[in-house]
C-alpha cells in the first residue's frame, strides 16, 4: 500500500470515528438545553413586552416547539444528516447564514491570536530553556504567569484605555470603521487595526501556556541521548538547540495549538465582549440566553467540527515533523 | 518525603510561591476575626479610596469594605479552586484509570466520552451549565469540574496504560489480588506525582474561570467572592479603580502562587528534567 | 369643542415647524454611529415593543402622530385630525405625496390595513390602546375615519411612530405579520431608510432622498452600533466612535464622568412618554407577603434617595404614589399620600410589623423569603444586595436569586414560583397604557408578561380603574385617580420604589437629537451634526 493511500485511508477512518462523538455531543446539549426553564418564545414574548398565553402558544407551534421532545430531537438530526442546521426563529435566517458570518471574524481573532501566542510562546520558551536558572529564566517564567493570571476583561479594558484612549493608536472595538465604510485595501487595514487589541488580550492568555510547554519540551530533548552524543561529537551548541532540539521540541507545542483550537472559540467570549468583536463565542452566550437552541447547537456542530479537522490536520504536520510517527 | 522537601525547598521560585498561598489561606482562615461583620454589609461612606474613611482598600459603590470582601473572598475562591479540583480529578482518575487498565471496549467507550466534552468548547460548556442550574456557589463547582476533568482523565489512562504490564501490577495478579485492589493500591500511587502537578495547575484554572464567569453576571449573589468584586466593580474601573483592581490582584496572585507550587511540584517529582538539563 | 382647537392649533405649530426650520443653521451631511444595546432581535416594531427595536425602528416607520418636547401632540404621517362631539369618531387627514421606501404611494389604506389587522391583533399593546377601534373608514385615499365603541382619549397619546407604526400594506397583505420578510427588510415612510444589518455589528440606515418632509432629514447616514461590554461602550464615546448612547447604555458613573468632560452632554429627556417606575412585586397570596402591613414595612425600611444616590448615580426620583408625579401634568398624581418615603424610617417599620403581630425570633428574624431581581443589568444586583442589607434590622431574612431572562420571566409570569420580585415597569403617557396593568383583576393573566403578577384582586379598585378609562372630563378622573392611589398606598400589592431617569448620553457635535418627546425612540429627522 502506497503512502498516500495510507494517509487517506487514516484521513476516513479519522472523521469517522467523530461522527458518533459529534451525534452525541448534539444530543446530550439538545436534552441539557431542554433542563433550562423557559424557551425561545418567553424570551421573544418577554422582549416584546407582553404577549398572550394563545399568542405565544401559537409561536411555539410555528417553531416546532409544541411537539414531542423526541420528534423534535429526530427532526433536528434529520436535518443536520442533510447539511441542514435549521432555522433561528430569533434572527428569522437559517442558522447556517448566521454562523457564516460570524465565521471570518471568529477565524480572524483565532488565528492571529495561535500565531501571536505560540510564535512569542517558542520564542520565550527557548529564550528561558537556553538559559535555564538564570534571571533570564526566572524573569520569563514570572512574566508568563502574570499574563496568565490577570483576569482578561481587566487586560482588555487597561489597554483600551492606554492604547485607544490616552493614545489614540487604535479604536476602542468593533471590526470595521462604521462612518467611513471602507473598501478594497483600505479595509483591509481597518480591520487590521481592530484587530491588534483583542489579539493581544486574548494570546497574552495563552503565552504563558506555549512558553511553559516550549521550555519543558526543550529541557525533555536536552535530556535526550542524542544530544549527548552530539556533545560527544562536538557540535557546537548553537547547532544543537536550533538544528536537533529546536526541530523536536516544537512537537508538543503544535499538538497543543491544535487542542486549543477548540478552546478558543469558547474562550473568547469574554475579550468578544470587551471588544464588541463578532465572533461566535458572543453568538453562542446570546443564543444561549435566548434559548435559540438550534443557533447554539449549530455552533457547537460547527466548532466540534472544527476541533476534529484541526487535530487531524495537526496529527499529519506532526507526522512529517517528526517521520518516524506512523499514521496508522 | 524528606528528599522531596530538600528538593522542593531549593526551587527559590515555589517557595516564593508557597509563601503567598500561604499567606492566603491564612487570610481566609482569619477573615472572621478580623472582619467579623458580613462582608456584603453597608459598612461607610461609597466609594472610598484606599486608605480613607477606616477602608483599608477602599470601598465600593455601596459602601462595602472591599478588604473584607477580599479577606471573605478567599475562603470562597479557594474552596471553589479546591472542591472543582477534587471533584473533576475524581471523575478523571476514575474514568482513566478504568480506560486504562481495561483497555478493549471499556476504553473506546470512555475515552470517545472524554473526547466528546474536549470537543465542545469549553467555557461557553461551563456557562451553559451554570444558566441551566442558576446561579449558584455549587452549579459554579459543578460546571468548572465539568469542563476540566476530561485532561485528568486522558493523564490517568496513559499512565494507567503503562504501567498496567509492568512486572509488579503482573505479580499482583498471579497472587489473585482483586482488580480494585491493584488499581487503587499498586498503579494508582505510581501515578499520583502527575496527578498532584496537574491538579494544583487546575485549581488556579479554576479560580480563574469563576471570576471569568462572575465578569458575564454568573456568580452567586448570595457569597462573596474575588469574581463578585470583579463584576461588581467592572464598571467602576475608570470612577474607583480599586474596587476591582484589589481583588484582581487578589486572583492574580494567588494564582501565580498556585503555578509556581505546581511547576515546583512538577520539578521536584520529576527530578530528571532538571538534574540532567543542569 | 376642545378638540377642534387642538386639531387647529396642531396646524399652526406644523407651519411654525416648518418655518423655524429654515431660520437655524443646521448643517446637512454626516454619519453618526449611535449605540444600540442589545441587538435587536428583529425590526418588526408593530410586533414587539423591545427596547433596542424601538432605537432603531422608528427612524424607518412613521406613525399618524409626534409628540413634541412637552408633549404636546404635533403632526406626522396625519397632518391633522378631528374628534367628534361624541368622542366617538376621529378623523385624520394624512400628508399628501408620501411614499414607502420602495417608491409606493403611502395611503389610507395603509392605515387600516395597519391598525385593524396588524397593531389591534399582534403588537403587544395594540389590542389595549385600540380596544375600542371597531372600524376604520377610508372615504378617500388621504382619509381615515376611526370608529369607536367608547371614547378613548388615551389613544391619541399611542399614536407615535414607536408605539404605533404605520407598515406597508403591500408588503404584508395576505401572509402571517408575524412571519414575514418585513421584519428583517423593514420599507416604511420614515426619514431614513433601511440598508444593511450585519449581525453582531451594526445597523445602517442610510438618508430617505424622497422623504415628504422637505429638507429633511440631515443627515445622510445613521448606523447602530452593538456593543455588549458597558466599559467599552463608554470608551467608544470619549473616543469618538459612538456619539448618542439612549437608556442607560452609558452605565450611569461613567455619564456622571462625562458630564463634568468637556464635548459631551447627559440628558433625562426623552422619557417622558415611557414614564419608568421601579418597584417591588410581592405574592400576596401567600405568607409573609399576603399581610399588606409587611409589604408596608418594606416600602418603610428601604431608602429610596440612597438606591438613587448610590446604584443610579443621583438619577431617579423617591416614589411618593403608585403614580408617577410626572402625571402631575394631566392632574392624576395625588401627593401626600402615606407609607413612602424618600429616607428610611426603621422604626416606623418595626412598629408596624409589631401592631400586625408579625414577631421577631431569637435571632431577630420575623420573615424569610427570596428576592428575585430583574435580569436586565448590574445595577439591579446592587439594588438585591442593598434590600437585603436595608431589610435585615426590621427582621426580613432575604436570599437573593439572580437568573437569566427566560428563567426569571417563567418564574414569576408563569409559575408564580416567587415571593419578592424586583422589577420596573413603563407606566407610558397614561395610566390606562402603562399602569392599570399592575392592579386589575382582570389582568392577572397567568402565562402573560409584565401584567398583575401579585395577583391582587381588590372589586372597588377594579370599578375605579374602569370608571378612570372611559371618563373623559378631566376634573372627574383626577378625582377617581386620587382614590385609586389611596387605595393602593393602603393596600400596597406592589412597592413603588422611584421613578427612574434614564440617561442619554451624546456628543456635543450631536444636534436636536431630542426634538421629540420619544428622545430615542424618535425619528431624528431633525438631527444633525456640526463639524
Amino acid at each position: 500500500m502506497s503512502h498516500t493511500t495510507r494517509r487517506l485511508r487514516y484521513v476516513v477512518k479519522r472523521l469517522l470515528q467523530a461522527v458518533p462523538i459529534i451525534f452525541a455531543i448534539l444530543v446530550m446539549n439538545f436534552f441539557l438545553l431542554q433542563l433550562a426553564e423557559g424557551d425561545a418564545v418567553d424570551v421573544l414574548a418577554g422582549e416584546a413586552g407582553s404577549a398572550t398565553p394563545e399568542y405565544m402558544a401559537e409561536l411555539r407551534a410555528k417553531f416546532g416547539l409544541d411537539q414531542p421532545l423526541p420528534v423534535q430531537l429526530a427532526r433536528y438530526l434529520w436535518n443536520v444528516v442533510q447539511f441542514d442546521l435549521g432555522y433561528s426563529f430569533r434572527h428569522e435566517m437559517p442558522v447556517s447564514e448566521l454562523i457564516f458570518d460570524r465565521m471570518v471574524p471568529t477565524l480572524l481573532l483565532m488565528i492571529s491570536t495561535i500565531t501571536l501566542a505560540v510564535g512569542f510562546g517558542i520564542l520565550l520558551g527557548l529564550i528561558a530553556a537556553t538559559g535555564l536558572n538564570t534571571w533570564r529564566d526566572t524573569a520569563i517564567s514570572i512574566f508568563a504567569l502574570i499574563t496568565y493570571a490577570t483576569p482578561l476583561f481587566w487586560v482588555g479594558l487597561m489597554l483600551i484605555v492606554v492604547f485607544s484612549l490616552n493614545l489614540g493608536w487604535f479604536p476602542t472595538s468593533g471590526m470595521e470603521n462604521l462612518t467611513a465604510f471602507y473598501e478594497g485595501w483600505d479595509r483591509v487595514w481597518d480591520i487590521a487595526r481592530h484587530l491588534v487589541l483583542p489579539t493581544i488580550t486574548l494570546s497574552l492568555f495563552y503565552l504563558a501556556l506555549y512558553t511553559r510547554l516550549m521550555r519543558a519540551s526543550m529541557l525533555e530533548q536536552y535530556g535526550q541521548d542524542y544530544v549527548t552524543t552530539a556533545r560527544a561529537k562536538g557540535v557546537t551548541e548553537r547547532r544543537i538547540v536550533f538544528v536537533h532540539v529546536l526541530r523536536n521540541a516544537l512537537l508538543p507545542v503544535v499538538t497543543m495549538a491544535g487542542v486549543q483550537v477548540g478552546a478558543l472559540i469558547g474562550g473568547s467570549v469574554i475579550v468578544e465582549s470587551v471588544f464588541a468583536w463578532p465572533g461566535l463565542g458572543m453568538l453562542a452566550f446570546e443564543a444561549l440566553f435566548a434559548r435559540d437552541l438550534n443557533l447554539l447547537l449549530g455552533i457547537f456542530l460547527l466548532s466540534a467540527l472544527l476541533v476534529v479537522a484541526v487535530n487531524l490536520v495537526v496529527d499529519i504536520i506532526y507526522s512529517t515533523l517528526d517521520p518516524r510517527i506512523e499514521v496508522a | 518525603m524528606g528528599e522531596f522537601w530538600h528538593r522542593f525547598a531549593r526551587n527559590r521560585q515555589a517557595l516564593f510561591g508557597l509563601g503567598i498561598l500561604g499567606c492566603v489561606i491564612l487570610l481566609a482562615a482569619i477573615a472572621p476575626l478580623v472582619y467579623p461583620a458580613d462582608p456584603f454589609s453597608l459598612a461607610g461612606q461609597s466609594m472610598s479610596p484606599p486608605g480613607e474613611n477606616g477602608f483599608l482598600l477602599g470601598s465600593d459603590s455601596l459602601g462595602r469594605d472591599v478588604a473584607a470582601g477580599i479577606a471573605h473572598g478567599a475562603k470562597t475562591s479557594l474552596m471553589i479552586g479546591l472542591v472543582a479540583t477534587l471533584v473533576a480529578v475524581l471523575i478523571g482518575v476514575i474514568m482513566g484509570a478504568l480506560a486504562g487498565y481495561y483497555g478493549g471496549w471499556i476504553d473506546d467507550l470512555l475515552m470517545r466520552t472524554t473526547e466528546m466534552f474536549q470537543t465542545i468548547p469549553s467555557f461557553v460548556f461551563a456557562i451553559l451549565l451554570v444558566a441551566i442550574m442558576k446561579p449558584s456557589i455549587e452549579s459554579v463547582v459543578i460546571a468548572i469540574a465539568v469542563v476540566s476533568w476530561p485532561a485528568v482523565a486522558r493523564l490517568v489512562r496513559g499512565e494507567f496504560l503503562s504501567l498496567r504490564n509492568r512486572e509488579f501490577v503482573q505479580a499482583c495478579h498471579t497472587v489473585g489480588m482483586s482488580d480494585i485492589r491493584i488499581m487503587l493500591g499498586e498503579i494508582l500511587p505510581n501515578c499520583l506525582s502527575p496527578i498532584i502537578v496537574i491538579g494544583s495547575l487546575m485549581v488556579a484554572t479554576a479560580i480563574l474561570i469563576e471570576s471569568g464567569l462572575a465578569f458575564l453576571g454568573l456568580g452567586d449573589p448570595n457569597v462573596m467572592s474575588w469574581g463578585f468584586q470583579i463584576g461588581a466593580g467592572r464598571t467602576l474601573l475608570r470612577s474607583a479603580w480599586w474596587v476591582c483592581t484589589f481583588p484582581g490582584i487578589a486572583i492574580l496572585l494567588t494564582v501565580l502562587a498556585i503555578n509556581l507550587v505546581g511547576e515546583g511540584l512538577n520539578d521536584a517529582l520529576n527530578p530528571r528534567l532538571r538534574e540532567r538539563a543542569g | 369643542m376642545r378638540l377642534k382647537h387642538l386639531a387647529t392649533a396642531l396646524a399652526c405649530a406644523a407651519a411654525m415647524a416648518l418655518s423655524g426650520t429654515a431660520a437655524l443653521a443646521q448643517k446637512a451631511g454626516g454619519t453618526v454611529v449611535y449605540i444600540v444595546q442589545p441587538e435587536p432581535p428583529s425590526m418588526a416594531s408593530y410586533l414587539s415593543t423591545s427596547g433596542p427595536i424601538g432605537l432603531v425602528a422608528p427612524k424607518i416607520y412613521e406613525g399618524l402622530l409626534d409628540y413634541d418636547k412637552d408633549l404636546n401632540i404635533i403632526p406626522s404621517l396625519a397632518k391633522s385630525f378631528e374628534v367628534s362631539e361624541d368622542g366617538k369618531t376621529v378623523t385624520f387627514n394624512l400628508q399628501e405625496g408620501v411614499t414607502w421606501h420602495d417608491g409606493k404611494p403611502f395611503t389610507s389604506a395603509d392605515v387600516q390595513y395597519t391598525v385593524m389587522e396588524v397593531l389591534k391583533k399582534v403588537h403587544p399593546r395594540g389590542p389595549n390602546s385600540f380596544r375600542e377601534v371597531t372600524s376604520i373608514d377610508t372615504p378617500d385615499p388621504l382619509t381615515a375615519v376611526f370608529n369607536l365603541e367608547n371614547p378613548a382619549p388615551y389613544m391619541l397619546r399611542a399614536l407615535s411612530g414607536y408605539e404605533s407604526p404605520i407598515v406597508p400594506r403591500h408588503l404584508l397583505e395576505g401572509q402571517d405579520p408575524r412571519n414575514a420578510d418585513l421584519a428583517n427588510n423593514p420599507v416604511g415612510t420614515g426619514p431614513f431608510k433601511f440598508v444593511e444589518w450585519k449581525k453582531g455589528q451594526f445597523v445602517r440606515l442610510d438618508k430617505n432622498e424622497n422623504y415628504w418632509r422637505e429638507g429633511l432629514p440631515y443627515l445622510d447616514r445613521l448606523v447602530g452600533r452593538f456593543i455588549p461590554d458597558a466599559s467599552t461602550r463608554t470608551a467608544a464615546m470619549e473616543n469618538g466612535e459612538v456619539m448618542y448612547g439612549a437608556f442607560g447604555a452609558i452605565p450611569n458613573i461613567d455619564a456622571v464622568r462625562l458630564r463634568d468632560t468637556d464635548g459631551f452632554s447627559v440628558t433625562t429627556n426623552g422619557y417622558a412618554m415611557i414614564n419608568p417606575m421601579s418597584l417591588i412585586e410581592f405574592d400576596t397570596t401567600e405568607p409573609p407577603f399576603d399581610n399588606p402591613a409587611v409589604r408596608k414595612a418594606i416600602s418603610l425600611a428601604l431608602d429610596r434617595q440612597f438606591l438613587i444616590d448610590n446604584i443610579w448615580f443621583g438619577y431617579g426620583k423617591p416614589a411618593t404614589s403608585a403614580l408617577s408625579s410626572n402625571f402631575a401634568a394631566t392632574g392624576l398624581y395625588k401627593e401626600g399620600l402615606p407609607n413612602y418615603v424618600a429616607n428610611a424610617d426603621i422604626e416606623a417599620a418595626k412598629s408596624l410589623l409589631d401592631s400586625a403581630g408579625i414577631t421577631a425570633d431569637a435571632d431577630g428574624v420575623r420573615a424569610k423569603a427570596v428576592l428575585d431581581l430583574i435580569p436586565y443589568g448590574e445595577d439591579w444586583r446592587r439594588a438585591g444586595e442593598y434590600m437585603k442589607q436595608a431589610l435585615a434590622p426590621i427582621g426580613i431574612d432575604l436570599e437573593l436569586r439572580y437568573e437569566d431572562v427566560p428563567t426569571w420571566l417563567k418564574r414569576v409570569y408563569h409559575n408564580y414560583d416567587f415571593a419578592m420580585n424586583v422589577n420596573y415597569f413603563y407606566q407610558l403617557p397614561d395610566p390606562v397604557l402603562g399602569v392599570h396593568r399592575h392592579y386589575g383583576t382582570d389582568q392577572i393573566r397567568q402565562g402573560t408578561h409584565f401584567v398583575n403578577s401579585t395577583r391582587y384582586s381588590n372589586p372597588k379598585l377594579d370599578e375605579l380603574l374602569s370608571a378612570g378609562a372611559q371618563e373623559a372630563d378631566a376634573t372627574k378622573r383626577a378625582e377617581i385617580y386620587g382614590e385609586i392611589q389611596g387605595i393602593l398606598a393602603n393596600d400596597m400589592p406592589v412597592v413603588n420604589l422611584f421613578e427612574m431617569e434614564f440617561l442619554t448620553v451624546y456628543n456635543d457635535k450631536f444636534k436636536d437629537h431630542d426634538k421629540s418627546a420619544l428622545g430615542s425612540y424618535g425619528s431624528f429627522a431633525e438631527a444633525w451634526l456640526d463639524e
